[in-house]
């Protein structure tokens, strides 16, 4: 992700293209499924509806972020569905014991963060692969949340806790967060110099170090970081419902690293922007919503999903191999 | 690359345009169905030899005090305090019965089968159990029947020579009858209506949905199928599943059927969150518990399940009246207190009856 040069004309725009490339698919597939479904079924382009697309994967975008800043850093994190899932109920078990909402908002993102940085601390100094340490965080989360809810649900949360459920000027606030919290990422990860860090870390570590940057505390940092859009992804995911489910929900982190490998982050590490994984959310919930509307079983999304996986994947090493 | 990434979502879209119409309802399976009768007529009993065990040389318990120990799937959880709940009722309007309940803190079958096995060495006259696993539970319960202790099954059954008795709290077209008229009657006997289950193949969802369509199609034939969507068993995919249902079908969708205690109070969020409350029903199988917002405000009128107290219940008394002998093998009805006459299904099964309904008057009195 080289920052544009002054040039003008024809090679600003190829460079332009160069660089946000995935971003702009994604964005035209949206834009195509909306053109194409809301022709055969105009009901597709309802306010209700396009709300509900934007609104219904907007905790998964914000997760994605953080999972995109992980994947540039060279490292991935198979934990984030289990830990949304003990963040929720963390917090709705604070609203309903009665305690302030904005404890019951901040104590468990707070918690997330450490819980990562601890991640984050055991990869980078023990130099134990991420996958492998957040697998047994995967277990220890899931194992733990079984066990401390024994299965029972959560409900009864006071309707002010309820913030994905309220609407500033008509829009749910689920889509504030998504789109606030990814302007604020794509410029930190373009203008600061930890954000630019986290792209030389993931793209090569050694040479990172030589230019001054200290590789294990930008993990660890990245790892925090990533804790707390998981932590917002789970209060998102809390109060969306009036029951909160005491079960991790399956395949979310999966469907989350999906979004950031659609949007264009490298799987190697390195190259990627925070834009393209939240376009790629919206855009699996544009298809979810598509297949009802066209009446085609939702096994296609899968299927679909996959397709769309191992074109990125094959897009991005054409691309290695020319720039090469 | 790019292009093809677009390509393959234009071709899905153009593709999907044509879509089939189905007779069937999706997402059931294709194995037969026996709806019920439209007005609740028990069907004939199909006579089926008895299949379960018998204990050896049991003593002569006829009306004499007998000691009882219950041992459900795991201990602590508001369902089998429920059921733990109605087994006390009955022994207490029995008085010669003896009853406490033990067990796992965990659904574990080896922490369970240690349970039994002490509770065997200790000596009891009768044993309640709900299995952890159908097999894996059968030879302990085999060595109990074998030490003369009485042995009854509820709620999640062993293999049926490893106990005498199982009650049984369900029937699929039990469930299916509940689910439909609890539905025709909320939208007048007309209408569109849709399914949100958990995925097309998971065998008891696909089976109640085969035998809905099947009950819906002779009683309630002016119900109109719209769809069924999948939602696995994620809570906010369910709500996405509904509130897409939802704006799809616009007025033409009257009602929504929950298959899972995960779609169900989903489904109701959907339609609260679309302020569809009273315009769209929603009738599901689920627990009180993930149920009471919903109910409490009057968005959702009914609620399909069994009620575990009414399954301790009749349990007890099943188990009272094996040990005093007057329940023998080839019974085809047997008496349960307060719940009247209960029938003998599949040989050595007994049946709870029709599904409960829980509604806004009855609903608080449960906590599972």
């Amino acid at each position: 992700m080289s920052a544009a040069s002054p040039a003008i004309g024809r090679s600003n725009l190829h460079r332009f293209l160069s660089g946000y490339g995935q971003e702009i698919v994604v964005l035209l597939s949206i834009v195509a499924l909306f053109i194409v479904v809301g022709a055969v079924n105009p009901r597709f382009l309802s306010d209700n509806n396009i709300n509900s697309i934007f609104a219904g994967n907007a905790y998964i975008a914000i997760a994605a972020i953080g999972m995109s800043m992980i994947i540039m850093a060279g490292h991935i994190d198979v934990s984030v569905g289990a830990l949304i899932g003990v963040i929720a109920t963390i917090a709705g078990t604070l609203a309903v014991a009665g305690y302030p909402v904005w404890i019951a908002w901040t104590v468990p993102i707070l918690f997330a963060i450490m819980v990562n940085a601890g991640v984050g601390a055991l990869v980078a100094y023990t130099r134990i692969p991420s996958i492998v340490v957040t697998l047994g965080m995967l277990s220890i989360l899931k194992g733990g949340l079984i066990t401390a809810t024994a299965g029972e649900w959560i409900s009864g949360m006071p309707v002010e806790f309820m913030i994905a459920q309220m609407r500033p000027f008509g829009i749910p606030s689920a889509v504030w967060f998504m789109v606030g919290l990814t302007i604020v990422a794509a410029l930190f990860m373009r203008y600061t110099d930890f954000g630019r860090a986290i792209y030389a870390v993931g793209g090569n570590m050694e040479a990172a170090r030589a230019a001054g940057i200290n590789p294990e505390r930008t993990v660890v940092g990245v790892f925090a970081l990533h804790g707390f859009f998981a932590g917002v992804a789970g209060i998102l995911f809390a109060t969306q419902l009036q029951v909160i489910q005491s079960t991790v929900p399956p395949n979310l982190e999966l469907t989350v690293i999906t979004a950031s490998v659609i949007g264009g982050v490298s799987i190697l590490g390195g190259t990627g922007t925070v834009i393209g994984s939240t376009l790629a959310a919206i855009l699996f919930a544009c298809i979810g919503s598509a297949l009802i509307f066209l009446n085609v079983s939702a096994y296609w999304l899968r299927a679909v999903l996959g397709l769309m996986i191992l074109a990125t994947v094959l897009a991005d090493m054409a691309r290695r191999r020319r720039a090469r | 690359m790019k292009k093809m990434t677009l390509g393959a979502i234009l071709a899905l879209g153009l593709f999907s345009g044509t879509a089939l119409a189905q007779s069937a309802w999706t997402g059931g399976d294709d194995l037969p169905t026996s709806p019920l009768a439209c007005d609740g007529t028990p069907a004939a009993a199909v006579s089926v030899p008895y299949d379960g065990g018998a204990p050896t040389n049991p003593p002569d318990r006829n009306g004499k005090k007998i000691t009882v120990v219950d041992v459900p799937k795991l201990i602590g959880i508001g369902y089998f305090n429920a059921t733990t709940k109605g087994i006390l009722d009955a022994a207490a309007e029995l008085g010669n019965v003896d009853a406490k309940t033990d067990g796992p803190t965990k659904a574990n079958i080896d922490e369970q089968i240690t349970f039994l096995d002490n509770y065997i060495t200790s000596g009891v006259d009768g044993i309640l159990f709900a299995a952890n696993d159908p097999v894996a539970i059968a030879p302990v319960l085999k060595k109990a029947l074998e030490k003369g202790i009485n042995v009854v099954g509820y709620d999640a059954n062993s293999t049926p020579d490893a106990r005498q008795w199982f009650v049984n709290q369900a029937q699929f077209n039990g469930i299916a009858k509940a689910l439909v008229d609890q539905m025709a009657t909320e939208v007048g006997g007309e209408g569109g209506v849709a399914i949100v289950t958990s995925t097309f193949t998971t065998p008891n969802q696909a089976r109640w949905i085969a035998e809905m369509a099947a009950y819906a199609a002779a009683c309630h034939p002016k119900l109109k199928w719209l769809e069924t969507v999948e939602a696995q068993e994620d809570n906010n995919l369910s709500f996405n599943q509904a509130t897409t249902l939802i704006n799809k079908y616009g007025d033409e969708l009257k009602g929504i059927w929950g298959m899972t205690s995960v779609a169900t109070p989903a489904s109701a969020e959907a339609v609260t969150q679309a302020k569809a409350c009273g315009k769209i029903a929603v009738v599901g199988l689920a627990t009180p518990n993930a149920m009471k917002p919903y109910v409490g405000a009057d968005c959702v009128k009914s609620v399909v399940l069994w009620n575990p107290v009414d399954l301790g219940y009749a349990a007890m008394h099943v188990l009272r009246q094996v040990a005093d002998g007057t329940l023998k093998p080839g019974a085809t009805s047997v008496k349960a207190g307060k719940l009247g006459e209960l029938q003998v299904i599949n040989g050595s099964e007994i049946l709870l009856g029709a599904p409960y309904v829980f509604n806004k008057d009855n609903i608080n009195d449960f906590d599972f």
